[in-house]
């Protein structure tokens, strides 16, 4: 891997420019409204969201948020308020340096010094008659941070620079105006002045933002480990994932954990594979298999099990928002139903993706297009396709431009009127009536109307060309082609990270499904080698899982090395992670052998109502609506389905779970039941070292170690005949309430 | 992630949403080996600090669901035409500056500590749920992101003070209200973790017991130990958590389930019959007058925040919902059956409160999702009305027996000062001692301050 230490600014067209001509005067003759005063107001943060950017202003004096309307703030500044704010005679006199210098009093405090060049350069700007935007001046077209990557230790301090480029070729240092944030404060800090405190170890950003524009460089600070080289040449290494995460871990001097042993993997690769536990003959015949190639046919068996499309279906439908809070009971089946058959006959991602957008027609036979029925609005269905399949939240845009990416209220609104035209006859939406049958149908003509303008914004995918207006063809078709073209920089690494944190626990960009340009990857080329990976392969999600599997990245153990302890997002071990609410339930069922009922849905209000198509033993991951009741379910965190976010789940321990598994009646209902495990296993009197053993391999998937062994085989010993079923609920109760059953781990 | 509020200069930037840093948690964890564990809720490190002097607040939040007819009980109109001002009259309080309704004599003994904000609004639908949410939350749930109960937040911000939960709802949370909306009587998007500890039983029972709290009848004490003793031999070798914090939050919930079960305090807490008849019936042998008493018990026990929910739903139960027809409570319902209960209750409640000396450190908040229309219907009831509706507050700093802002002559309208539910809330937090202008780590990363922008506590009701 190239030494990217310290590397100065990328070659870019201005850039070169730049260097061919030098550098221009850092000001022009009069000092410019959009290049000089308004970064300066945003610098001392005049405009944010807490003072003049708020909705309302502040006493009587707005500013557009983070200064996104040049325009408008120059009408504020200038023209508002009777000309008061600016006193072209007497500048010093002026509201816009009285104010942020406390010559008056000031809410917001000190923000400008008297004696400071910003001070003097709003003051030229009044005297010189508050020069307006021009049309003929130079207009930012982007900016670099640099240098783009630095390794240092904590104690160190780094400069960074942000170099602005114009349109005119002619580039300018703007660092002092930037705002400077880190995206991982345990690893760096930085200062309004841009420069970078190394505090901790790890791989963190640092984000900067000056007129709208937002660029990232990568802080690097390795941890105190005595690693050599060796360590990485001999680990074990099966496919790209491991080259590429053993490159990452060499760099931050993170050894890598050995790899977990083979009942640990087994439980694992069921569990995240296709949600559940292995059963005891499973376990005890991967054991005594000694040939080779057999983890390889075990990955092979698990992406071709039933229960593989449960599992996956699942967790599609909480990304795509299967619920019965929104859809009637036949749609929901519908919807459901549909999202089943494209797993099961593992159709590609990307053609999966782009039945959805363009689907048309009954919600009844064609499921799909209960994705329009959910929301029905033209700006919610793009906020949905936005974060749904490319793991971008432009939900910020709809009011003023995102102060965090680079969405601007135009651009939101150019995309959202790509969904404009979307109709449909039938069910209008009433929950708790009607049919949901609904025929979905698109119109050749109709507009979405941006409330800041009063007109429609041409339709464009982000960041592309827009549509022609007039064109009577749908839309979403142009829309699909775009969303799922390989050089859609978020598509596929979305699908790839929602399949990788499966895995891991844990994303290469956390949160999961949170693509900021601004919140980088734990591993960029990693990330950027599995994408490349799964295009090649035609986005057959399976390929990608294969090769995740088998990696030795993913078959680590999670026991720490003093050498990795510290690993928080770099993957030197597996991250233990609490099993997800459905599959928990489910492998109690499995253990304790006793099923559950589900025989009712609950409304957002509370109110239920009875549902029909569950039988008896029902597993949860066969559950088609998250509305299902289930006190255990709704306990465990599982996805609501309310809104499109992984962050709906919860994986939280909590103390009301807690006290649910050791008190409640799941656990205790279920262990004591007549037609349980516990009954069951004690009509064939076995002894004590078999009702040891089955219970591990029940629970835990691996055999009891001698000094779990001989303590539960005295206590079964010692108990008098009234006592032995109580002893070995108890003992259940105790697999079942450990972190080893309830983590996946 | 991003801190949106301005940074004054030498401020660090605060990292929203990632709580304390690792090596701050690595030391809590070490606490929670001896079983003294306070898991990630405690934010007040790096968000929010609590103001001095406040850091034993507590409050007592009473949601008097069903929307109270403010100009039969707290905002009375006796000049009025009589198809506004209603059949009661009002009477003279220990408080100069308000009277009350005849309906509520105890409430006027003890004016002098509680205030009235009689211009409280909303813009939410006239819907018993949409009330629900945006008063208790502060804000009307949009883009399907669901704001934080107050009492979450709380319990976000300030943590745990004992093994007891630090947010309980009294006694279950919030039903049916006739519309399909959240009732907001969660952690949003705050996560699980802050859901409120909700009782689920009635506390007037003669056989109340909390569930989940205490283990079933076949788990005798003994075999509770058994459990916790088998359980650890199976975590014994459990090296691979090591490194986990999410298992070492299970562990340490563990451990907190099993000190909050075995613990005589936390239980004693829960344990009604320890108070002396004369004080369980001065509060009154119903389910709110034993809410208001258990409320005490757990605020006096450590909890932070306790939400005592006056009704459960609107329909077949008799509530403040008068709107005169079946299946609704007429107003003569009101008079007999809901106001001697609320009026005993209340009136206890505070003055037990004060007799203690937990007052000062408690707030306790009167709220409802709406008020009900000036005029009178034709059924003798009165329908929802959120344009103008009062709610109280006493102790945790506020000075008792005033009124803020005021509703025009029939009742209908703010005429002076009015209220928004950002400012009720803004109002809560300020007496915890939270800054109302803290962020919290909203969904997908976005920083969600307390309260919206502008928005300040009734700063009239403190000294």
């Amino acid at each position: 891997m190239s030494d990217r230490t310290h590397r100065a600014l990328r070659p870019s067209v201005w850039g070169v420019i730049a260097v061919a001509v030098a550098v221009l005067p850092v000001r022009a003759a009069d000092p410019s409204f959009e290049l000089d005063v308004l970064p300066i107001l945003s610098k001392a943060g005049c405009n944010g969201g807490g003072c003049h950017g708020a909705i309302a202003g502040k006493g009587g004096f707005r500013l557009s948020l983070f200064g996104y309307d040049p325009p408008s703030d120059y009408r504020s500044i200038a023209r508002d308020a009777r000309g008061r704010r600016v006193d072209l005679a007497d500048p010093g006199t002026s509201l816009l340096l009285t104010k942020p210098t406390m010559a008056l009093a000031h809410k917001g405090g000190k923000r400008l010094d008297v004696d400071g060049d910003d001070y003097r350069t709003l003051a030229a700007w009044i005297g010189a008659g508050c020069p307006g935007p021009r049309a003929d001046e130079r207009k930012l077209v982007g900016i670099e941070l640099g240098p783009a990557e630095s390794v240092a230790a904590p104690g160190q301090t780094v400069m960074l620079t942000v170099t602005a480029g114009f349109s005119d070729g002619s580039t300018r240092d703007v660092t002092r105006w930037a705002r400077f944030t880190s995206a991982d404060e345990t690893v760096a800090t930085v200062d309004p002045a841009g420069h970078v405190g190394f505090v901790g170890h790890g791989a963190g950003a640092v984000t900067a933002w000056y007129s709208s524009r937002i660029a990232v460089a990568r802080v690097i600070a390795p941890f105190p480990h005595a690693v050599s080289p060796a360590d990485y040449a001999s680990a074990p290494r099966a496919n790209l994932i491991d080259d590429l995460n053993l490159a990452q871990l060499q760099q931050l001097h993170l050894k890598p954990s050995p790899p977990c042993d083979e009942p640990t993997f087994l439980r694992r690769a069921f569990l995240d594979t296709i949600g559940r536990l292995p059963n005891p003959e499973e376990v005890r015949g991967y054991l005594a298999d000694r040939s080779p190639g057999k983890k390889e046919r075990l990955v092979d068996l698990l992406l071709a099990r039933p229960e593989f499309i449960d599992y996956w279906a699942y967790k599609w439908s909480d990304v795509l928002l299967v619920t019965g809070s929104k859809l009637r009971p036949e749609a929901v089946n519908a919807y459901a139903g549909w999202i089943r058959d494209r797993v099961a006959e593992n159709t590609p991602w990307d053609r999966f993706v782009r039945e959805i957008v363009t689907a048309r027609g009954s919600s009844i036979e064609h499921g799909a297009t209960n994705f329009y029925a959910v929301h029905q609005d033209p700006e919610t269905v793009a906020e949905n396709v936005a974060q749904a399949f490319l793991s971008l939240s432009i939900n910020c845009a709809k009011c003023h431009n995102h102060p965090l990416e680079k969405w601007t209220n135009d651009q939101y609104y150019a995309f959202a009127n790509l969904f404009s035209r979307v109709r449909a006859k039938g069910w209008g939406g009433a929950v708790v009536a009607g049919d949901g049958k609904r025929t979905l149908f698109v119109e050749t003509k109709g507009e979405l109307l941006q409330p800041k303008t009063g007109k429609a914004q041409p339709p464009a995918p982000l960041d592309a060309p827009p549509l022609p207006m007039d064109e009577p063809a749908d839309r979403r078709t142009a829309l699909a082609r775009w969303l799922t073209a390989p050089d859609n920089p978020s598509f596929t690494r979305a699908i790839v990270n929602r399949v990788w944190a499966n895995f891991f626990g844990l994303g290469l960009v956390e949160p999961v499904d949170d693509l900021r340009s601004t919140n980088p990857a734990s591993n960029e080329p990693l990330l950027a080698a599995l994408a490349a990976f799964t295009i090649e392969r035609g986005y057959d999600l399976k390929a990608l899982m294969r090769l995740i599997l088998l990696s030795e990245t993913y078959a680590r153990s999670s026991a720490p090395l003093p050498e990795n302890i510290d690993d928080r997002r770099w993957f030197a071990r597996a991250y233990p992670k609490r099993l997800m609410a459905e599959v928990l339930a489910d492998a109690i069922a499995d253990v304790t052998g006793v099923g559950d009922r589900y025989t009712e849905v609950v409304l957002d209000d509370g109110s239920t109502q009875p549902v029909q198509g569950y039988e008896e033993g029902t597993r949860a991951l066969e559950l088609r609506d998250s509305t299902v009741k289930s006190y255990f379910l709704r306990t465990f965190g599982r996805n609501t389905r309310a809104i499109t976010c992984e962050c709906e789940r919860s994986s939280q321990p909590s103390l009301v779970q807690v006290l649910h598994l050791s008190n409640g009646s799941t656990l205790n209902d279920k262990l004591a039941s007549k037609e349980g495990r516990v009954t069951q296993i004690l009509a064939t009197e076995p002894p004590a070292e078999r009702l040891v053993e089955d219970a591990w391999l029940l629970a835990l998937s691996r055999k009891p170690t001698d000094s779990e062994r001989k303590p539960f085989e005295e206590m079964l010993a010692q108990a008098l005949p009234e006592e032995k079923r109580a002893v070995v609920e108890d003992m259940y109760w105790s697999l079942l309430t450990s972190r080893e059953f309830l983590f996946r781990h | 992630m991003f801190e949106f509020r301005v940074r004054r200069p030498g401020e660090r930037a605060l990292l929203c949403g990632a709580g304390p840093s690792r090596r701050d948690f690595l030391q809590i964890g070490a606490l929670s080996a001896v079983g003294l564990s306070l898991p990630q809720y405690v934010r007040a490190a790096t968000e929010g600090k609590v103001r001095p002097g406040c850091e034993k607040r507590s409050c007592i939040m009473i949601f008097n669901l069903g929307g109270p007819s403010n100009m039969d009980l707290w905002d009375m109109k006796p000049d009025a035409p009589a198809e506004i001002r209603g059949p009661f009259k009002p009477i003279r309080t220990k408080s100069d500056a308000f009277e009350v309704s005849e309906l509520l004599p105890r409430h006027a003994a003890v004016a002098d500590k509680f205030s009235l904000v009689r211009t409280c609004h909303h813009d939410g639908a006239a819907v018993h749920d949409a009330g629900w949410q945006i008063m208790q939350t502060g804000r009307r749930f949009t883009g399907g992101i669901q704001t934080p109960h107050a009492g979450s937040v709380a319990s976000y911000l300030l943590g745990r003070r004992t093994d007891l939960p630090s947010f309980v709802v009294l006694p279950q949370l919030m039903g049916r209200g006739g519309g399909n909306l959240p009732n907001g009587q969660a952690g949003g998007f705050l996560g699980k973790a802050h859901d409120p500890f909700a009782l689920m039983a009635d506390p007037s029972q003669p056989d109340f017991r909390v569930p989940d709290l205490l283990p079933p009848d076949q788990i005798s004490v003994a075999r509770l130990d058994r459990r916790r003793k088998m359980r650890e031999i199976v975590e014994g070798a459990a090296r691979q958590f090591e490194a986990s914090e999410d298992a070492r939050l299970l562990d340490d919930n563990f451990h907190a389930a099993y000190r909050l079960i075995t613990s005589p305090q936390a239980r004693e807490a829960f344990e009604l019959s320890r108070e002396p008849q004369a004080v369980r019936e001065r509060y009154g042998m119903n389910r709110f007058g034993q809410c208001c008493l258990l409320a005490r018990r757990l605020v006096e026990h450590g909890v932070r925040f306790v939400t005592i929910n006056t009704f459960l739903t609107v329909f077949d139960e008799i509530t403040w919902d008068i709107h005169g027809s079946k299946p609704f409570t007429s107003i003569e319902g009101m008079k007999t059956v809901v106001c001697p209960m609320y009026d005993q209750g209340y009136s206890a409640l505070i003055e037990d409160l004060h007799e203690r000396g937990l007052l000062d450190d408690t707030l306790v908040t009167g709220l409802a999702e709406f008020g009900r229309t000036p005029k009178v219907n034709p059924a003798g009831g009165r329908d929802h009305w959120p344009q103008c509706f009062t709610c109280s507050f006493a102790g945790g700093g506020v000075q008792g027996g005033r009124v803020v802002g005021a509703s025009d002559t029939i009742g209908g309208f703010p005429a002076e000062r009015p209220v928004k539910p950002g400012e009720i809330v803004a109002t809560i937090f300020h007496a915890l001692g939270l800054d109302h202008e803290t962020h919290l780590p909203g969904p997908a990363g976005r920083p969600f301050a307390l309260t919206d922008f502008g928005t300040e506590p009734i700063r009239e009701l403190f000294a």
